[in-house]
């Protein structure tokens, strides 16, 4: 289970959903990270994805993941998008997860490349999101 | 019967804020100027109106009002086409595939004249509001926007990635910016010409850490209009033109980053085009004599001159810093200034550079010519280095 992180305004741009990735976001809204695993090549994907675009096998399973890897790069934006003006300066980063999946997200805190990294859940009110932070 | 396509012509505006806000009451229109242009570019090759066979346009910002613009320039300038009049998009590779376009109906035989053409119009609208529109070309709108990572955000967390693999530094990369600067100061139409220094750039305000104001392309507006012709014509004009000798194009499968962790900061799109493009020309890169790259910020030219083998891996940023890359060094690379300084109205970019080789490769750049410039190299590309299309090109005089 990932930590779960209340935070008190919405999202700034809300990710839309799918009946599809309906899946992804409800798990996550309760802690936990999941994405497809094909079936055949037993490859994972992310973001999940309804075939396998590593082999194009059309039947994959959901898969959950643990949430633990290393912060490959980042950055913090200071010239933001209208809709993040109220929250620059942000940090965002590319984590490379333990099962081998690389992914963006929000960073908490400015951390040294390669530090190891825990993914959290940020609860917005209208849905979540995830985020890396340290670990310990 | 082999074809070979040739650049006889060039025309570009300066790049600049061209755009009027919305409720100004005099407006500068884009098809007016672009017009203009084109009047100057085949004056400039010295074909006649009725050679020109096809054209091909980048596609024009949402800004623009004047819809389906190819059409409409068609009629503005009454040129009848038996090639194809299209617009092309492909995000920042936009000019670069409308000038494969404009090649392509002269290797197919259907044109013997064509114009790739374009014009970028934007700066009316404010930053933060382009990026709401811009995020969601460089990530998954779902997955990474969300996040409100911008598209330089990306480059810049190749930055990061490079100063802690490569033990380089700010300053390192911030001195691209200052060679980009000075080369911009010999170019009549770079957006930026103040000559600066590193600790200038390194003063600036943050925009993406650790990219500074002056590491980031500024925003503008442009247009370029560059003559193609199949090389019989280029032969029979009697002036210098300038032969495409090759292209490379490799697109990796992946938009901004891939799941499957690689070697984020190795550009394996801009390494395979270039390798592509150096075999089909019987090239190296050390032949190069200069190379204009499609690089909007400082750390995109470094690993974009690396992964085309101009500059030794993990050493393009000292090598910068070092005057390799100026005017005079051993590789001058981005003599136009850069997209930091000659500016980046992206849809037309990849334009520009080809402008600035075709101004290098017919002596006529003046103070920032490259001495007996003979062969360079170009690039244009979308997302971080995703893709990447290559030209080499060569001068005939």
């Amino acid at each position: 289970m990932l930590e779960i992180i209340d935070i008190a305004t919405p999202r700034a741009y809300p990710p839309r959903v799918s009946a599809f990735t309906r899946r992804f976001w409800s798990s996550l809204a309760e802690g936990r990270l999941e994405t497809t695993r094909c079936t055949a090549c037993q490859r994972f994907s992310f973001p999940p994805k309804q075939l396998c675009p590593h082999c194009w096998h059309r039947e994959v399973a959901w898969a959950p993941l643990s949430g633990n890897g290393r912060l490959y790069a980042a950055t913090a934006i200071h010239a933001a998008p209208l809709a993040f003006r109220a929250v620059a300066p942000y940090r965002v980063g590319i984590v490379d997860l333990d099962e081998g999946i690389r992914l963006a997200c929000a960073l908490l805190e400015n951390l040294p490349l390669d530090s190891p990294v825990r993914l959290v859940v940020l609860r917005h009110p209208d849905g979540p999101l995830f985020a890396a932070r340290s670990v310990g | 019967m082999t074809r070979t396509v040739c650049i006889i012509g060039a025309a570009a505006l300066p790049v600049g804020k061209w755009q009027k806000p919305a409720d100004a009451p005099e407006q500068v229109l884009e098809h007016e100027l672009l017009a203009g242009l084109v009047l100057d570019a085949v004056a400039d090759a010295g074909v006649e109106r009725g050679d020109i066979g096809a054209m091909a346009f980048s596609q024009c910002r949402p800004y623009t009002l004047q819809k389906y613009f190819a059409t409409f320039m068609a009629h503005y300038l009454r040129l009848p086409c038996t090639g194809t009049v299209a617009e092309v998009l492909g995000n920042g590779m936009t000019a670069g595939l409308a000038f494969e376009q404009a090649a392509n109906d002269i290797l197919l035989g259907r044109a013997r004249v064509a114009l790739a053409l374009g014009v970028n119009f934007e700066s009316a609208t404010s930053a933060a509001e382009h990026m709401m529109s811009s995020m969601r070309a460089t990530g998954d709108v779902d997955f990474q926007v969300p996040f409100g990572i911008t598209p330089i955000a990306w480059y810049a967390m190749d930055a990061a990635r490079y100063i802690h693999e490569h033990a380089s530094s700010r300053a390192e990369l911030a001195s691209v910016a200052v060679k980009n600067r000075a080369h911009a100061a010999l170019n009549p139409i770079a957006q930026f010409r103040k000559p600066i220094t590193l600790e200038d750039v390194l003063a600036q305000p943050m925009i993406v850490e650790p990219l500074g104001l002056f590491e980031v392309p500024p925003r503008g507006d442009g247009a370029v209009v560059l003559v193609l012709a199949e090389e019989d014509v280029a032969r029979g004009l009697g002036r210098p033109y300038v032969r495409v000798r090759s292209r490379g194009f490799f697109h990796e499968g992946a938009h901004q980053i891939s799941e499957v962790p690689n070697d984020m900061i190795r550009l394996i799109s801009a390494e395979t085009a270039g390798r592509t493009a150096y075999e089909a020309a019987g090239v190296g890169p050390a032949d190069m004599d200069f190379a204009e790259l499609y690089a909007p910020c400082t750390i995109v030219e470094v690993l974009a001159s690396e992964a085309l083998g101009l500059l030794p891996r993990g050493q393009g940023a000292r090598a910068a810093a070092a005057g390799e890359t100026s005017l005079g060094g051993r590789i001058p690379i981005c003599t136009s200034g850069g997209l930091q300084s000659r500016g980046h109205p992206a849809y037309v970019t990849p334009f520009y550079s080809l402008f600035e080789c075709a101004e290098q490769l017919r002596g006529r750049a003046g103070a920032r010519q490259v001495p007996n410039a003979r062969l360079g190299v170009t690039s244009a590309e979308l997302g971080n280095y995703n893709a990447a299309l290559v030209h080499v090109l060569e001068a005939v005089r």
